[in-house]
């Protein structure tokens, strides 16, 4: 880390292409015995059923159609608004079937940044796949929760922030679709 | 106190999400301008990667798959490089996950319709963690070109798909390799999605002939560049320093 002037530039994103999961997530696909599991099988260990939410949603395209060949990951702070390096982070794809993915994660708790403003919960996401030549990074916050001061959420008051909100089934499930294109268009961000 | 913040990303540098010449694009890329904002705990705090993870021939991918120690077909190649940030600071224990089609041009996977054929002895899948110095080194064996639907059929030349992260979910980072010479390269509407030569160029594993002519293979040498994170102290509550 250093406050001097950058000297070089990032490396350019490419496409994911359909065949991610050959790399990212091999036992997906039954290439089995390479990787033991794949990588963000499960964002947090040894949690309980009962601690724990499901967010289910597809994510459409412009023809508004739901895809299955995307891949969604999400990074997020424990139950209490902590991060912790090495756990938080899940990787998923939607059923072939169904069209839908669903995460099952702890909620997190809102923190207090570095930035001195209190965060509301929620869980970064990034979409992946043939089609997108960089990846999408969005955010899943909540329904329900006090969303007010936001420090993202008070900055984007003027375009379609619903698309930012899970909405809340029940207790513990939420509903997120994406939409890449459309009047329904979720807000991506430029992280 | 201070605050951590990504450098911004230079939208220049880096291809154009809506590119026609791509079909797949048309009815993918967002056409709302993304949001900017600072950076927060999120983009910066990892996730990051534990050594355990990784199998002693994970980033071996000329055996990591292989029946009975046989090779798969083609010839072997050595893609080599380091992973850095934009201060030229290298980053120790990023994960580089690669996949890759075979010396044929075909992947190991149902959706390839493709027909050229799949070696028995090939996944085409690796991955590893950086050294202390950044460094990395995979083993596998020179993809083939392959035709794919976009405009009609259309090649894309040889490459191998790259997914790294470095320490912080802002520096993610999903790309693709392209190999020194390939004529394909400059009729591939994925690579010139990028307008910027010099970044497109960034992306093409150069030769090394040096190590090349010494082992059994061909080298090649790819760096990769994640985003920098800059430190903004507060002169009035500076502490500890
Ligand atoms: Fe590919």
């Amino acid at each position: 880390m250093t406050t001097s002037k950058e000297n070089l530039d990032e490396t350019p994103f490419q496409t994911a292409g359909p065949f991610l999961h050959i790399g990212c997530m091999p036992n997906a696909i039954k290439i089995e015995k390479l990787y033991q599991n794949d990588l963000g099988e499960t964002p947090f260990k040894n949690k309980n059923e009962s601690e724990l939410i499901t967010i289910e949603g597809s994510v459409f395209d412009g023809n508004g159609f739901a895809l299955d060949d995307v891949m969604l990951e999400t990074w997020q702070c424990d139950e209490n608004g902590e991060f912790r390096e090495e756990s938080g982070f899940a990787r998923f794809i939607p059923n072939n079937l169904t069209k839908k993915f669903i995460l099952k994660t702890v909620k997190p708790g809102s923190f207090k940044g570095f930035d001195g403003k209190i965060h509301s919960p929620y869980i970064s996401l990034s979409i992946s796949s043939r089609g997108l030549n960089m990846t999408l990074n969005t955010r899943i916050y909540f329904e329900g929760d006090e969303l007010k001061n936001d420090p993202l959420l008070s900055i984007i008051k003027n375009c379609n922030e619903n698309s930012l909100i899970a909405k809340k089934i029940s207790k513990h499930s939420y509903l997120f679709d994406i939409f890449l294109q459309g009047e329904e268009e979720t807000i991506f961000l430029d992280i | 106190m201070s605050v951590k913040s990504l450098i911004r990303r230079n939208y220049n540098k880096q291809p154009e999400l809506d590119f026609p010449d791509y079909k797949s694009s048309i009815f993918r890329a967002p056409k709302n301008k993304k949001i900017s904002f600072p950076s927060s705990d999120s983009e910066i705090l990892g996730p990051i990667f534990n050594k355990n993870i990784i199998g002693e021939l994970d980033n071996n991918l000329t055996l990591n798959f292989s029946k009975n120690k046989k090779s798969p077909l083609g010839h072997k190649i050595i893609v080599y490089g380091t992973v850095s940030d934009q201060f030229s600071n290298p980053i120790e224990g990023a994960l580089i996950e690669i996949w890759q089609a075979n010396s044929a041009g075909k992947y190991l996977h149902d959706k390839d319709k493709n027909s050229a054929p799949i070696d028995p002895n090939f996944a085409g899948c690796g991955r590893c963690l950086t050294t202390s110095r950044g460094y990395y080194e995979f083993l596998t064996i020179q993809p083939g070109p392959y035709p794919y639907p976009n405009r009609g059929i259309e090649w894309r030349p040889m490459h191998i798909h790259f997914s790294i992260f470095g320490k912080s979910f802002g520096q993610r980072l999903i790309t693709q390799m392209y190999f020194e010479g390939d004529p394909l390269l400059k009729h591939c509407p994925m690579v010139n999605s990028i307008a910027d030569e010099k970044a497109k160029k960034s992306l093409i594993g150069a030769l090394d002939t040096s190590r090349s002519n010494t082992q059994n293979l061909l080298a090649y040498k790819f760096n990769i560049v994640l985003r920098g994170i800059k430190q903004t102290y507060f002169e009035n509550r500076r502490e500890g320093l």
